[in-house]
């Protein structure tokens, strides 16, 4: 356990170093969170609610998924391990005594944990500052970090996944495309899935990527409470498990099936 | 030179074109990334009916014109993103200054994207069926627009790839921040203008130029007024923008050459 808080805390610590990149970065999220902000303020022009999401709400929930984009909200965030599939370092990796998932795991943990601290927190605080975003009370920020917890964990399994499959496909930038496009869109990143036609919220759902940003964002605005919370983290912790059982067998497969590339 | 360039791209092409499931993997994501881009747009409009006025249609004639000029800057200019990056990071640019053609020619001749074809398609497609639906009174002058307004959109988001690349010769990567004109721009431009607040107008009008991508161009061919007084007789004004802000992205690019210190190793 002490070796994985280490490797979590040096991730940590490298992530602090890139100071220009994650500025870049929080002007990026704060850009594109001033740019939907203005579209649902022209939409919202005529009505005060839809599909229970009044101005403010949308506005607080646009901003909230911008700050959750550097952990992984909108798109697969980092491709450490699928750089090292493809150039074989991975043979190290596995070699090492240690449990191959929980370092990856740690690793990914520590990085985003700076990511929401700092990225997350003063993309979110320039929304408050300048789009009226919602100000969590203490029990609304503690239920948002019950949630944001068990996203890390769906958003990594996740990842895991589709960077293992490098394992068969010389090149998978294919297979990432495609798995970015069912995240940004199932995961109510890109508009929340309350507003999609009833057919195709229910097939979002039914997908686990509501539980990587669409339920910890309503989390952090306050809309569940009670009941709805509960069963938020029950269906996080669902996916959290399946998806770590199946990525384990994956990783279980990959490694006594395939031959790795060397370099 | 030209005939240099088509058979520079051919090879390029025939070369993608051996990996064929990856190919084929690439040009259905990238066709899809931008379906859903503008599935997002089709359903907050059936939600909301209309955005500062526009309807449906009306929007998708926006983004048919945005889409498609980006799509085809991507599909050409590529060279100017990564494949540039990487000659800068590992010195390779030295051997194009000691070839006979220039470095700008060399590097726009060094890629072609042709999976982008996925979103130059989807982009016509968008046009094409808010032509057939809006009605629009053709004259002579909207059917030359439209054309015009299509390379002059191009134009515009090559001068962008081309600043964002010569950046590089300062600081060997390109800033991250160029994508929130590129992609950013194109979901900005997505819908009217005249919803945004002022220093946001003024800069995609007078600072980075990518409302004439396709914003006066709409006004013009559906006869509409801009809520803030913008005339639809800027749309003939695109070419000229375009050109002007392409040949500063070039002077830009020169400077940058002039300036340029191999990285060495």
């Amino acid at each position: 356990m002490r070796l994985y808080l280490e490797v979590a805390r040096r991730a940590f610590r490298r992530a602090t170093v890139y100071r220009s990149a994650y500025v870049a970065g929080i002007l990026t999220n704060a850009f594109f969170g001033a740019l939907r902000s203005f579209v649902f303020i022209a939409l919202y022009h005529a009505t005060s609610e839809v599909a229970g999401f009044s101005l403010p709400d949308v506005l607080s929930y646009t901003w909230a998924t911008q700050a959750l984009i550097s952990v992984g909200a909108g798109w697969i965030f980092g491709a450490d391990l699928m750089v090292s599939i493809r150039t074989g370092d991975v043979v190290t990796d596995l070699m090492r005594p240690w449990n191959f998932y929980s370092y990856w795991l740690s690793r990914s943990l520590g990085e985003r944990g700076f990511n929401l601290l700092v990225r997350g927190s003063l993309t979110y605080l320039i929304g408050m500052l300048y789009f009226g975003a919602h100000v969590p009370s203490p029990p609304q920020l503690l239920a948002f970090a019950a949630t944001i917890v068990l996203a890390l964990l769906v958003s990594f399994a996740f990842s895991f996944m589709v960077s293992l499959t490098a394992f068969w496909l010389i090149d998978s930038s294919g297979v990432l495309i495609i798995a970015n496009i069912m995240l940004s869109f199932f995961s109510g990143f890109l508009l929340p899935i309350d507003f999609f036609p009833p057919w195709l919220s229910a097939v979002a759902r039914a997908l686990p990527f509501q539980a990587i940003t669409q339920l910890p964002a309503e989390a952090l605005l306050g809309r569940l409470n009670g009941m709805a919370l509960m069963e938020a983290l029950l269906i996080q912790a669902f996916w959290a498990l399946a998806l770590t059982a199946l990525a384990l067998l994956l990783l279980r497969v990959a490694v006594s099936k395939v031959v790795v590339q060397g370099g | 030179m030209l005939s240099l360039y088509f058979r520079l791209i051919g090879a390029k092409i025939r070369s993608q074109m051996q990996y064929r499931v990856s190919f084929w993997l690439d040009l259905v994501g990238f066709g899809l990334t931008t379906a859903l881009e503008f599935a997002v747009v089709v359903i907050l409009l059936a939600r909301f009916k209309t955005v500062g006025g526009w309807s449906v249609t009306e929007v998708a004639l926006l983004y048919g014109l945005a889409s498609s000029a980006f799509g085809l800057a991507e599909m050409i200019g590529r060279g100017f993103d990564s494949p540039f990056e990487r000659m800068m990071q590992e010195g390779t640019f030295d051997t194009l200054l000691i070839r006979p053609h220039g470095s700008f020619f060399q590097v726009l001749a060094s890629e072609f994207q042709l999976r982008r074809l996925g979103r130059v398609a989807q982009g016509m497609a968008a046009l094409l069926y808010a032509l057939v639906n809006l009605p629009i009174h053709w004259t002579a002058g909207k059917l030359l627009l439209l054309p015009l307004s299509i390379v002059s959109g191009m134009a515009i988001y090559m001068g962008l790839i081309v600043i964002g690349a010569a950046i590089c010769f300062w600081t060997i990567k390109t800033p991250e921040v160029i994508n929130v004109f590129t992609f950013g721009g194109l979901e900005m431009m997505s819908y009217p203008l005249g919803i945004y607040s002022d220093w946001l107008r003024g800069v995609v009008l007078f600072v980075v130029p990518i409302a004439f991508v396709n914003y006066p161009a709409a006004l013009f061919l559906l006869g509409r007024s801009d809520p803030h007084g913008l005339s639809p007789l800027l749309a003939w004004a695109a070419p000229l923008v375009a050109g002007l802000f392409f040949a500063l992205a070039y002077a830009f690019w020169r400077v940058g050459v002039r300036k340029y210190t191999s990285t060495g190793s």
